[in-house]
């Protein structure tokens, strides 16, 4: 009897993660070459294929753990967690939570941080062009406004706080690393990073404890007086005028709300 | 469109097109790679006054017994609108089941249910793209069992409810074939040849299955002569359209790849020039 089109891939589906499905082989023509290594083709396809997008998009986190165990990694991601949808670039968004509770990564502490660095770059990366707020935008208000305004992130800004160096990690894991680059130490502590979309790429600033507070009430959508505020209490000598110049010179921000 | 040959626009080769605008019919890009923002898209943007372009949609679904993702072909329309391509076409198969994308062209059973699911999301694609697309065979490595249509069979019959057009694709046909056993000369019989409105030319990997040789879609590497011998058999048989050569694994340089391409594009040229001597 043969199956009706919406069970037979709802079987298809559930035996693309990794299920046994006798009745969805009992409906494929076996001759010279078996079913069961016919629907292989398929099976290894949609996994070969999701491992390659996710090795793209977590790049350095490949690199830390290498090809075989990131394909691990991946394949058991994928049966758990294939995409929502065919837009293969938007894949991968509960990659660094998987990482974290992943038992064979547990000796990389950091490991889940970096996935969710190169998470960020990626949104980054594909995050649309546009207007980017600059000094010039700002010169017309009077001074005595400046602390009420709201400003709007630019489209891929976001601010990522790690108890680990991943600054470095990342950069010592880039293919055109120096040496001198390599052998990061974890006890180094952990950084504040501001991710932003580049004119051709994706990209990271470190900031300090006082920027990252100005930055983490910016994007909660304080007013520049609180923001600027929470920074000083946050901040060792914290100055607002020179933080935030470096932040429009970023274009952090897309306009004024 | 003009019966010309063109090549997909892949990444690695965008900034060498972008600056040197080489010569060739037509760009074809994967609608799914451009719907999300990114230095790719911007360039796109720049590249369409200089290009005929070919949007070639990957996951249409279109064989989804759940019907088609509505967002998913809203974001799908607005790329065609925004770009207005010459040629718009996706696949017969299936990668969506219960919201979860399988990346993959699955095959569906040509069955009286299969074509009327496929004709149903067909109609709702076309409303929603405002033409008609173009389905491609694709390429097989199994076949359902109980009685049911042939592949040509079966893109027949959704031309005839549809009005859809067809996307031959010689080497899924090599393919299909040989995984299939089928003759691919009798295959293109069953064809209604005014419907096709373009042609794909790739090659393919040779794998081993249970001990035997099963040919893989790849895209990663020369289109083969059994390819190049087909392809003039269509060519004798429908015409000349307009054939994209598909590269997409193991890329070469963008000499190559045009090329390729240039082969393809004097293989129509043979074929017009027959046709135009014979009129």
């Amino acid at each position: 009897m043969p199956l009706a089109l919406p069970d037979l891939q709802r079987a298809f589906a559930a035996y693309l993660r990794g299920h046994d499905r006798p009745d969805l082989e009992g409906a494929v023509v076996g001759d010279r070459i078996g079913a069961a290594a016919r629907l292989r083709v398929h099976r290894n396809h949609v996994r070969q294929s999701l491992a390659a997008v996710l090795a793209a998009t977590f790049p350095t986190v490949q690199a830390l753990v290498g090809e075989d165990f990131f394909r691990g990694l991946a394949h058991a991601f994928i049966a758990e967690s294939p995409p929502q949808g065919p837009v293969l670039s938007e894949y991968g968004a509960d990659f660094p939570a998987f990482v974290a509770a992943w038992p064979a990564a547990q000796s990389l502490p950091y490991l889940a941080d970096v996935a969710r660095l190169d998470w960020a770059l990626n949104l980054a990366f594909h995050a649309p062009a546009g207007p980017r707020l600059s000094a010039a935008d700002l010169a017309g208000v009077p001074m005595a406004e400046l602390p009420a305004l709201r400003l709007a992130p630019a489209p891929g800004t976001a601010l990522l706080v790690s108890p680990w160096p991943i600054d470095r990690i990342w950069r010592a894991s880039q293919p055109s690393a120096a040496a001198a680059e390599e052998g990061v130490k974890l006890e180094s502590g952990g950084v504040a990073l501001l991710v932003l979309r580049q004119p051709d790429d994706a990209g990271f600033a470190v900031l300090s404890s006082g920027e990252k507070a100005m930055v983490a009430a910016l994007l909660a959508g304080i007013t520049l007086g609180e923001a600027a505020e929470a920074a000083g209490r946050d901040g060792a000598g914290f100055d607002l005028a020179t933080t935030f110049a470096r932040l429009l010179a970023l274009q952090a921000f897309a306009a004024v709300q | 469109m003009r019966a010309v040959a063109g090549i997909g626009l892949r990444a690695p080769h965008l900034a060498a097109i972008a600056r040197d605008r080489p010569a060739t019919g037509f760009l074809e890009i994967h609608a799914e790679n451009h719907l999300a923002a990114s230095p790719a898209a911007d360039a796109l943007g720049r590249l369409r006054d200089d290009y005929a372009l070919s949007v070639h949609a990957v996951g249409l679904s279109l064989g989804s017994a759940d019907g088609l993702d509505g967002v998913h072909l809203a974001r799908v329309a607005a790329l065609v609108r925004r770009l207005e391509p010459a040629l718009l076409s996706d696949h017969l198969s299936w990668s969506v089941q219960g919201g979860r994308y399988f990346n993959d062209l699955l095959p569906l059973p040509y069955t009286e249910e299969a074509l009327a699911v496929v004709a149903r999301n067909l109609h709702q694609a076309q409303e929603a793209f405002g033409r008609p697309l173009a389905i491609e065979n694709p390429a097989c490595y199994l076949a359902f069992a109980g009685p049911t249509l042939s592949e040509p069979e079966f893109l027949s019959e959704l031309v005839r409810r549809t009005g859809c057009r067809l996307l031959l694709d010689i080497n899924n046909i090599v393919v299909t074939a040989h995984n299939l056993g089928l003759d691919p000369q009798a295959w293109l019989d069953g064809l209604p040849g005014e419907a096709i409105v373009q042609y794909h030319l790739a090659g393919h990997a040779v794998n081993d299955a249970d001990g035997e040789t099963i040919l893989i879609d790849d895209h990663g590497s020369p289109v083969g002569e059994e390819a190049w011998a087909l392809f003039d058999a269509a060519l004798l048989r429908f015409g000349p359209r307009p054939a994209l050569v598909e590269w997409d694994t193991d890329l070469p340089p963008l000499e190559v790849l045009l090329a390729e391409a240039e082969k393809a594009g004097q293989a129509l040229a043979r074929r017009e020039g027959h046709a135009a001597r014979a009129a």
